[in-house]
């Protein structure tokens, strides 16, 4: 956060689980003994879900609910900083004994929760609540649980009990932040963006030098060019020789030939030294944003659109850098323009200086109003436009779908709808535009008109002569310009700031995913993986892993199977840490995945799974990924034991194929053959094989298990697979069913069991015999068979 | 290969759903006032209604479950069943598809990329964060759906029903 340390009044302390201080008095004022309270929770609804402050808080007698109203004041105190403080009123409490309850439960609605009480097998409602408040519920739903299981209640070191507000206006502000966006000062935008041009200072002083000595020569023209031109040279009453008017009419143009060619050489300098400069501000920017990319978490890749990402490195860098490289010049030289020229003005007649000014406020309105319905304007015929990027996108990433149904006539259909509504939204900020402007126009022109008018006036008066009035209106119309820049300067710095906004909330996320200070490295890995009451959840209220707890020794494989959506590849996920579980601990050789340094841990689990990747470049270059310095040897000794160097020798360009988007076509195997051999290269020693071979034909399937058979000797496995045929060589099996292990044993032994292993593997068994590839159904155990 | 699969087996008839209908489905509401029925002369203490097409159709295809989330079967169109049977399905389902009404916006104001709603729920006032504004509005015939930074979601049930400098507010950020 840039704000400044200070700044903004800090709310009250409140202890992990429990009401801040203020509020237990207000529940102890109407008769809730706050002493003995275990935990607490603050929700928004009451049962019929109707907006009001409800808290919830549980001792060792009951639970109890109360219902009032909340009120945020802000309050001077004697240092005359603000404070923030809220008011409580507690209308209603109401007790429900603790043997009345046998357990809390949430339920997730559309766009509220409710939370349940269980007693005798029977549910019944509780308290209504908005859906972004269910993780701080279903905290207090697992504190009351256990303690009503266990006498003690379990209390995540990230709960949090109330909604997180800013600390300036009180507001809700997401989890991570303490103020709201719309407390985080523009100005604290604008001094972070700032920063990127500190090494440039000497450049930077140096630009504006040039700017404002350009402006000062702008501003002197008119006095040379109109006014010298009529009062000294034209307007003698005698008449000058001849002579005398060439050689003066001669100085004249070439005084203003030299000014004009001083201010476009100092504006040349000026653009030559942004231009220097700001393609490197822009390149440091980009890599900051890129760099902070790398940093992050899995989990924000998922929570993000690519496309909206690549915005931020693209287009947000070049937003910044426009508005640096064009608003930022001439909002100087505009401002300098306008305070030169009214003293200039003022200087020439200060009595038509006040007819100018006192009309400036109507025009300023005027420039309000029109601002205000141009953005608008300007924003819808944006979104429409967002939206035929989006279709187009849609159109062509679809392509293959919309040939097979041969829905080519219904898209263009579509097309030329959306297409029309933003032309449509065009046309009205055209015809806004072309009937606005000219107003604006004729009312300029009226204000000159006027000063035309006065200023005749005061000529024939002999008050002014005619070259001051002529150069008065020049330089009224001089100020047009940066009157009109000013006016719309506001929405481009708005866009540039939207624009930095979104570039720092890149650099200032926090990655889910931390390395501890003191994390430790593995001396020498065996491989031994240990995993003990792991819990997890994507989203709050909605477990994917339950408890789950398992264990596999160096060297042995383990297999998981179970349906889509059970929670395996969640597991694999949990072990390189692409995640951290909600409770629980996943442990390699003891030592919990937390405690161990990242890139040590990544090190050594290699991950194949079903959606392979390929970056561009060589086949070489991919094989050689995880250790670039591999030399050709071991990149074919990887490729083969891949069974992938038959296949890459068969291609024109061998290794040097180029692969990824653009390059040459590989199939799902071979592709798939090239991240094995990859993955072997890396030679670590935790392998997990996430359904490997899901995509391929089962004659492909057959030539990389040779492969993944070579890659998992040695090594501790842990294969993810649907077609249950591919595990018959794992050590252990365990069968997942909603995050949790329902079977667990050796391959014979599940057999045996007859439970859901055995009913899915005779399913596929009958189902593969049918192509004639099917396997017998084995009776007698695994070592006997071997 | 079996012989028999052929594409005349996948035949719109084959493909019609299993509906629960009067004849065979009694609504009613258990102790605890939750929705309980039986449904072929089965008894599920709770059963659970979700809609199938929420937004388009919020009367018809609608599923009903029991606790563990298994499908008993689907309700064609609630207006097949008797008002009093009506009362106790619409009854859950308003629970289920809860929304805060919103029937004024006192003001819009755009920082940063994010929109700032001031606005009237009934009697209640309720500020909220939208980011992204173009994906978290979402429109569908007069309704247009709000949905806030934390998932809140806020509904205008017409827009233009609602007072016409409400109207104005929202306008230039509808497509």
């Amino acid at each position: 956060m840039a704000t400044k340390k200070g700044k903004h009044p800090k709310p009250p302390e409140t202890e992990k689980g429990k009401f801040p201080k203020s509020l237990m008095l207000e529940l102890n004022k109407a008769g809730l003994d706050t002493q003995s309270l275990i935990y607490c929770c603050t929700g928004d609804m009451d049962n019929e879900a109707c907006y009001c402050s409800s808290w919830l808080s549980f001792d060792d007698k009951g639970l109890y609910i109360a219902l009032g109203e909340e009120e945020e004041i802000k309050t001077k105190r004697k240092s005359k900083r603000e404070k923030l403080e809220t008011k409580y009123t507690v209308n209603h409490i109401q007790s429900i004994p603790l043997d009345d309850i046998d357990a809390l439960e949430t339920e997730r609605y559309v766009s509220t929760g409710r939370l349940i009480i269980k007693k005798d097998g029977e549910q019944s409602g509780l308290l209504r609540f908005s859906i972004g408040r269910i993780a701080q519920f279903e905290n207090f739903v697992r504190a009351f649980n256990s303690y009503k299981e266990k006498g003690k209640a379990e209390i995540l070191s990230s709960a949090e009990t109330e909604e997180k507000k800013c600390r300036k206006c009180g507001k809700s502000c997401p989890p991570d932040k303490d103020f709201c966006p719309k407390c985080n000062k523009k100005s604290s935008t604008a001094l972070r963006l700032f920063k990127f041009f500190g090494g440039y200072i000497p450049q930077i002083v140096l630009i504006i030098a040039i700017m404002l000595l350009g402006t000062a020569v702008t501003v002197f023209v008119p006095q040379i060019s109109t006014r010298s031109l009529f009062d000294d040279v034209l307007a003698n009453p005698d008449g000058l020789p001849a002579a005398e008017l060439i050689k003066a009419l001669g100085v004249l143009m070439l005084s203003i030939f030299g000014v004009r060619l001083l201010s476009t050489v100092l504006t040349v300098i000026q653009q030559y030294i942004t231009a220097a400069i700001m393609p490197k501000v822009v390149y440091d920017i980009k890599l900051k944003i890129f760099n902070a990319m790398q940093r992050l978490s899995v989990n924000f890749y998922s929570s993000k659109q690519t496309g909206s990402l690549m915005e931020r490195v693209v287009r947000d860098a070049n937003n910044i850098y426009w508005f640096f490289i064009d608003g930022v010049p001439a909002l100087i030289i505009d401002t300098a323009t306008i305070i030169g020229v009214v003293v200039i003005m003022f200087a020439m007649s200060w009595k038509l200086s006040l007819v100018t000014i006192g009309a400036m406020p109507l025009i300023f309105v005027c420039l309000f109003f029109g601002d205000r319905v141009f953005r608008r304007l300007h924003h819808r015929s944006w979104l429409y436009g967002a939206r035929v990027s989006a279709m187009v996108s849609d159109n062509i990433n679809g392509q293959r779908v919309i040939k097979a149904f041969s829905k080519e006539d219904d898209e263009y259909e579509r097309f030329s709808k959306v297409s029309g509504e933003h032309t449509k939204a065009d046309l009205k900020l055209s015809l806004t535009e072309a009937t606005a402007f000219p107003i604006l126009e004729i009312f300029v022109m009226g204000l000159s008109t006027v000063v035309l008018g006065i200023g005749g006036v005061m000529v024939a008066k002999g008050e002014m002569t005619t070259g001051t009035l002529l150069s008065y209106i020049v330089y009224l119309e001089m100020l047009r310009g940066p009157f009109d820049f000013l006016s719309w300067i506001s929405n481009w710095w708005a866009r540039c700031a939207d624009s930095a906004q979104r570039v720092f909330e890149i650099c200032d996320a926090k990655p889910d995913i931390t390395e501890k200070e003191n994390a430790v490295s593995f001396e020498n890995l065996r491989g031994d993986i240990e995993i003990n009451e792991l819990e997890f959840e994507y989203e709050p209220a909605r477990p994917v892993i339950k408890k789950l707890s398992l264990n596999v020794k160096a060297g042995y494989m383990l297999g998981i199977v179970g349906k889509t959506g059970a929670g395996k590849t969640t597991i694999a996920n949990l072990i390189a840490r692409l995640y951290d579980a909600k409770e629980g601990s996943v442990k390699i050789d003891g030592i919990d995945v937390k405690d161990l340094k990242l890139t040590e841990l990544r090190r050594n689990i290699g991950l194949v799974s079903q959606d392979i990747y390929l970056f561009i470049g060589s086949i070489a270059d991919n094989i050689r990924y995880a250790k670039p310095d591999a030399t050709m040897d071991e990149v074919i000794a990887a490729a083969k034991a891949a069974s992938a160097h038959d296949f890459i020798m068969k291609l024109p360009d061998a290794y040097e194929t180029r692969v990824g988007a653009g390059g040459q076509k590989l199939s799902g195997g071979e592709r798939q053959r090239i991240s094995i051999a990859r993955t072997i290269i890396q030679n670590p020693k935790i392998l997990i094989l996430d359904e490997a071979t899901a995509a391929m034909d089962t004659e492909t399937e057959r030539n990389i298990q040779n492969s993944l058979t070579q890659l998992k000797e040695g090594r501790t496995t842990i294969a993810i697979a649907h077609r249950l045929s591919t595990l018959r060589d794992a050590d252990y099996l365990a069968v997942i069913e909603d995050g949790k292990i329902i079977e667990y044993g050796t391959f014979s032994e599940l057999i045996k069991q007859k439970g859901e292993f055995y009913k899915q593997y005779k399913i596929q068994s009958e189902a593969l015999k049918t192509i004639g590839i099917g396997a017998e159904i084995p009776t007698d155990n695994k070592e006997d068979e071997q | 290969m079996n012989s028999n699969i052929t594409a005349n087996t996948i035949s719109p008839e084959t493909l019609k759903a299993e509906y629960v209908t009067p004849e065979n489905c009694v609504f009613s509401k258990n102790k605890n006032s939750f929705l309980a029925a039986t449904v072929s002369g089965k008894d599920y203490a709770r059963v659970i209604l979700t809609r199938a097409l929420p937004l388009a159709m919020p009367d018809s295809y609608i599923c009903i479950s029991d606790i563990d989330k298994n499908e008993i079967g689907i309700i064609e169109h609630i207006s097949a069943f008797s008002e009093e049977q009506q009362l106790l399905i619409n009854d859950e389902l308003s629970q289920r598809y809860y929304c805060p009404v919103i029937t004024k916006i006192e003001s819009i104001k755009e920082k940063m990329g994010h929109f700032y709603f001031d606005v009237m729920i009934g009697d209640f006032k309720k500020s909220f964060a939208v980011k992204d504004i173009s994906k978290s509005i979402r429109q569908h015939g007069d309704a247009i759906d709000l949905i806030d930074v934390d998932g809140n979601r806020f509904r205008i049930v017409d827009f233009d029903a609602i007072p016409s400098k409400s109207r104005r507010k929202l306008e230039p950020y509808l497509y």
